[in-house]
């Protein structure tokens, strides 16, 4: 019976060592192409060791549960804005020094070659995607939906809509649609009144609306005709139209653009090796790699360059420039989010969009 | 105890070596005593580590509010002494402030997760002590008021400080009124929340609802299908059996899958419809990404949940109770109501409760079928676990939710023990 | 007691389940009014299905029963008035005993007071008055059976059907509850049909057996009469203890026949009963204690060498085993008197019996 035990403990030993050797860095990403896209550009090129990739959905819970519980397995992460902010004030990430990260071919420090001011120093630059409206060609006679008040307008454009289960970027699109100006939208949410005007534009389209909790159900949900328009992810409508030669039609207006970024966990089981990953991970020359394999803009501006160069850039020839949410010629008419505003008022503003779905 | 009184009494029995036979009795007895505290040892401690401390900490956390109380100790003493009609005084600006920057030095960290709590309280909070920490250095001395106030005009405005007297103290029932769509204001009074803003009432109500139907419809599809299953000839009721549990055997998502391409509105059921003439193809009926979407596929999942008891105890009754019950003059159906039916009420009740705790705390399928108005509870409590790390708000709601479901036990255990004794 | 119109009748009856084979031949039986008739038989013989198609559990596939001059084919279960102790006696558990024996007064739509009268009354007659609030799991298995009974009983029927209603007790029990039915049976002057597999409870209580063997009734007959005289070796054998010859007629008198028996070790003169002429196979059957030892010589026309293989002392007889004719499991049952005292096994005997107590039958094998 001893031995039974001992042998089980040896071997259950063993086991966890061996795991322990065979993944050098964890990185938990979205899974999908997305992560296909960051494998190929990041880890592929990458010299200094191994990357294990781990799915998630998102969210700070289970980084939480690690760090309290003193158990890091996870290296480094790939966040959303607000998480980025809230995980950083609560000591989740590390903050990072950020001297050992490479400059642009230009000289200019990775800091600045960004589109936005750095929020914190825990987080390195990853890509800009953005929630886009879409919808197939052939679905409206004569005029085609070309604005995002066009998405608001069900007697001009009849048909149900898609749209998400959650308030991020509605609230900005609904006032970019009601006529506020896209530089005074975040002056307009901070007030009362501002979310009032918002959720009266959601009302417009509540009762045609179908909503979608998971990033491939808008393409569904057009595909299928259940709906006519549907807010998604640019990258995953820019996937089906190059990869799949899908009819799809963005309406590039009153976008709302979402950074994404990489953090490190604090307490990461393989510090050294996930660090040397990130200062690979973060140089322009593989931020541009990335757009060879997914629609999704590299946060760092010096990758554009070299994206532009290059073209066609994508990894089937075709030009991936058209498909970029944060390419030059959209940017006038796209709104930035703002995750500081997020970070303090998304709770509130969800609770709100909750209590609306339901009534 | 009162057996061996009994045989003391005419004197102490002794074992042939003359040890009194209650020792020896005792002592042939430990052994195996100390064998079964082993073989329960293990799963005792799985409980413990699984169960209880994890129920315990999920408790402690409903109440809990001790972090914020840590880093502004000096401030809600000022706060107290404040007749908060008037504007906050120069010593309320000069205890935050000397807080803050005390809490600076002990533990950067805390700084950042207070503001994150109090931000729960009211959206702002966050960014407010994020600004302020990082300006504070360069703050020189008293007075604080408008050197704050320089930082940030909020400093200036009297709710963001009336706003504190709801984290006062280190514990807390906030969470448990958040869950119910009430909060403190300054004075601790219990009130309600924006009207727009109540979400969780609603929630409570339609997961009770959607729980309640489900158990009904469970019962409704399983207690005829249980019956076939207890007196169909067995190589019938072995395939029926396997396509009861079939749906066990397949992944959650692939049968909601399967549902969304049946039920959707371009789905096989209405575009069949429609197909018949039965429909307009304007009138498509809605029955997936809402309250229905949400029933139907919950009642699919749950209902092996109901016909497993049921059959298990209909399968004890043997056929001759029906024979016997028309053979003393009961019509069948009377036989059936009367005599079948009351004996399969434990099997009922076991089903019932089962598939209605399961389904009190469901949030996957809700969340994937639910839509607007098919979410349930369990979709906030995940919502707050993963997404805003409110894990107070969503303690409280798991804590709610545990004494539903030890209410209902109980309920059932008194109701139905009740049956037992007067049915008939 | 059994009166001339019959209550109950079998006419043509046939049964199958599976259209294959007949568990039922052509059955055809009468019960007489107050009449206690067991259906006897080996397991799988069909006496359970009869028992069944008469509550009307199991369709007849041919054939009529007629309960009162009544052809009751279509009626169904719960109008044909029998009552029926079931093998597990089927007391409905979530009842009380006072509601279990109300049960059938209450789908009579009894008044109140009626039913508590009848019940009552029925448990007094099992002497079970105490018991009303009880659970049928709070009683033993001898309580349960009478308040099965009670409950056959309680709604006045004219006709009882019990099935196996002893089986699960044990021995002692059994002969109590034997002796107590048969006296619910006389003192009400109930017709009662009754399946068992037990013989001695069949010849205990029966005014009529009849014994059934591969779907046929064999032989319909007090139990006296089954036992002093069966028709064919198959109730010879099932009835009580028998010894069995199997030989051929060598010649026929009428009404007696010689046989000679199959391995030339002699020729037995019997009782002709269930046999064609010379030439004939047949099987003849002996009752144990209708054989003498050392019978004096011409007394009995019958009379062999036998050599004893084993003596069981059983207190009144002793039970021993000889070999006679070539078969060696003959048993006789010698009373225990001072005469016989002195046989030991490996003795060699001789044995004797009557012409009248060895019936030739047919040959059963």
């Amino acid at each position: 019976m001893q031995t039974v035990i001992k042998q089980t403990l040896l071997a259950s030993a063993l086991a966890a060592a061996s795991v322990a050797v065979q993944a050098d860095v964890n990185v938990v990403s979205w899974g999908g192409a997305y992560t296909a896209s960051q494998q190929k550009a990041y880890a592929d090129t990458w010299e200094g060791g191994k990357v294990n990739f781990v799915n998630y959905n998102g969210g700070l819970g289970e980084i939480r549960t690690q760090v309290e519980s003193g158990t890091v397995t996870w290296d480094v992460v790939d966040v959303l804005p607000s998480e980025a902010r809230v995980g950083c004030d609560e000591g989740l990430f590390e903050e990072l020094d950020r001297s050992i990260f490479a400059p642009a071919p230009d000289g200019t420090p990775m800091d600045d070659d960004l589109m936005v001011p750095l929020p914190n120093d825990c987080v390195v630059p990853q890509i800009w995607w953005s929630y886009v409206p879409f919808y197939e060609e052939g679905t409206f006679s004569g005029d085609q939906p070309t604005t995002i008040a066009d998405f608001f307008d069900i007697e001009k454009f009849p048909g149900k809509r898609g749209i998400h289960t959650w308030p991020n970027a509605l609230i900005e699109m609904a006032l970019v649609a009601d006529g506020v100006a896209i530089a005074d939208v975040y002056d307009v949410m901070s007030t009362e009144e501002g979310i009032d005007r918002a959720f009266a534009t959601l009302d417009k389209i509540k009762d045609h609306s179908v909503f979608w909790s998971s990033g491939s159900k808008p393409l569904e949900l057009v595909k299928s005709g259940e709906v006519a328009m549907s807010l998604a992810y640019n990258g995953r409508i820019g996937a089906a139209v190059l990869s799949e030669g899908e009819k799809f039609v963005t309406v590039w207006d009153g976008q709302v653009l979402e950074e994404e970024w990489l953090v490190l966990v604090k307490g990461a089981p393989n510090r050294e090796e996930a660090l040397d990953f990130l200062v690979h991970a973060t140089a322009t020359e593989q931020q541009a790699g990335q757009a060879r394999h997914i629609n999704y803009g590299p946060m760092r501006v010096s990758a554009f360059a070299v994206i532009e160069e290059g073209e066609p850039w994508f990894h089937n020839g075709k030009n991936i420039m058209e498909h970029m949410p944060n390419r030059p010629a959209v940017m006038e008419r796209s709104v930035v989010a703002n995750p500081e505003w997020w970070a303090d008022y998304g709770d509130s503003v969800s609770e709100r969009y909750t209590a609306w779905m339901g009534q | 105890m009162a057996n061996s009184e009994a045989v003391a009494t005419p004197g102490v029995l002794l074992t042939a070596d003359g040890t009194p036979l209650k020792v020896s009795l005792q002592k042939s007895l430990r052994r195996s005593k100390l064998r079964a505290m082993l073989l329960v040892l293990p799963p005792l401690l799985f409980l413990v580590f699984l169960f209880v401390l994890p129920i315990g900490n999920m408790l402690l956390r409903s109440i809990d509010d001790s972090l914020v109380n840590q880093v502004l100790p000096t401030t809600f003493k000022e706060f107290k002494a404040w007749d908060k009609t008037t504007d906050p005084p120069e010593s309320l600006y000069a205890a935050f402030y000397t807080d803050i920057t005390r809490t600076l030095e002990e533990d950067k960290l805390l700084v950042g997760k207070a503001g994150v709590r109090m931000n729960y309280d009211k959206p702002g909070w966050r960014s407010l002590i994020k600004i302020s920490a990082r300006k504070f250095k360069k703050v020189e001395g008293p007075p604080y008021k408008e050197a704050m106030i320089e930082i940030d005009k909020r400093w200036g405005e009297k709710e963001w400080w009336l706003s504190l007297g709801a984290m006062k103290d280190e514990r807390t029932l906030g969470y448990f009124l958040n869950a119910v769509d009430k909060k403190y204001d300054f004075d601790k009074n219990i009130i309600s929340v924006d009207e727009n803003r109540k979400v969780y009432n609603l929630l409570w109500y339609r997961t009770l609802l959607v729980s309640f139907i489900v158990t009904i419809a469970c019962l409704v599809l399983a207690y005829p299908v249980s019956y076939l299953l207890a007196t169909l000839p067995m190589r019938f009721s072995n395939l029926l059996m396997i396509c009861v549990l079939m749906p066990f055997w397949t992944s959650l998502l692939v049968r909601i899958v399967a549902w969304m391409i049946m039920l959707q509105q371009q789905g096989v059921v209405n575009d069949t419809l429609v197909g018949l003439g039965i429909l307009d193809t304007e009138n498509r009926l809605a029955m997936m990404y809402n309250f229905n979407g949400t029933v139907i596929v919950m009642t699919q999942i749950l209902l092996p949940f109901m016909i497993l008891p049921i059959y298990s105890v209909m399968k004890t009754i043997p056929p001759s109770f029906m024979r016997a019950a028309q053979n003393l003059g009961a019509t069948p159906t009377l036989a059936f109501l009367r005599v079948y039916m009351p004996q399969t009420i434990p099997g009922v009740g076991a089903g019932c409760i089962l598939v209605f705790i399961v389904a009190i705390g469901y949030y996957i399928t809700p969340e994937l079928v639910g839509g607007k108005d098919g979410r349930l509870i369990g979709n906030m409590v995940a919502y707050h676990m993963q997404r805003t790390l409110n894990w107070g708000l969503a303690a409280a709601m798991g804590t709610i939710l545990l004494a539903a479901i030890l209410i209902l036990y109980w309920a059932y255990d008194k109701i139905v023990g009740v049956d037992n004794m007067k049915m008939g | 007691m059994p009166n001339e119109k019959p209550l109950v009748r079998f006419v043509d009856i046939q049964k199958s389940y599976d259209g294959d084979t007949l568990v039922v031949k052509n059955l055809n039986l009468d019960v007489a009014k107050g009449e206690f008739l067991t259906m006897l038989g080996p397991s799988g013989s069909g006496k359970t299905t009869c028992l069944m198609m008469l509550a009307g559990f199991e369709p007849a596939t041919h054939g009529e029963i007629y309960l009162n001059d009544q052809g009751i084919n279509k009626v169904a279960p719960h109008k044909r008035g029998i009552g029926m102790v079931f093998q597990n006696y089927a007391l409905f558990p979530h009842m009380t005993v006072a509601e279990n024996l109300a049960f059938p007064l209450w789908v009579r739509k009894m008044s109140k007071s009626e039913q508590d009268e009848r019940v009552n009354k029925a448990l007094a007659m099992v002497e079970l008055s105490a018991f009303g609030n009880r659970r049928p799991a709070q009683l033993s298995g001898g309580q349960q059976q009478r308040v099965a009974v009670a409950r056959s009983l309680v709604f006045d029927p004219d006709l009882v059907l019990m099935d196996e209603p002893l089986g699960a007790l044990d021995k002692n029990l059994r002969e109590q509850m034997q002796y107590e039915i048969k006296h619910i049976h006389e003192n009400l002057g109930l017709t009662v049909v009754y399946v068992t597999h037990d013989q001695s409870e069949a010849l205990t209580m029966s005014n009529r057996i009849a014994v059934f063997d591969d779907g046929i009734i064999q032989q319909c007959a007090p139990p006296e009469v089954l036992y002093e005289e069966p028709d064919n070796a198959f109730v010879a054998n099932f009835i009580g203890e028998n010894n069995r010859l199997l030989g051929d007629v060598v010649e026929d008198a009428g009404d007696s026949v010689k046989v000679k028996i199959d391995d030339d070790s002699g020729v037995v003169h019997a009782n002709k009963i269930n046999v064609e002429g010379v030439g004939s196979r047949t099987t003849l059957s002996l009752r144990p204690e209708r054989v003498t030892v050392d019978p004096e010589p011409g007394s009995v026309p019958n009379i062999f060498a036998a050599h004893a293989k084993e003596l069981i002392y059983l207190g009144d007889h002793i039970r021993t085993r000889f070999t006679v004719c070539g078969h060696d499991d003959f048993i006789v049952k010698i009373p225990n008197s001072a005469a016989h005292a002195q046989l030991e096994e490996g003795a060699t005997v001789n044995i004797g019996w009557n012409v009248e107590d060895c019936r030739a039958l047919d040959p059963s094998d």
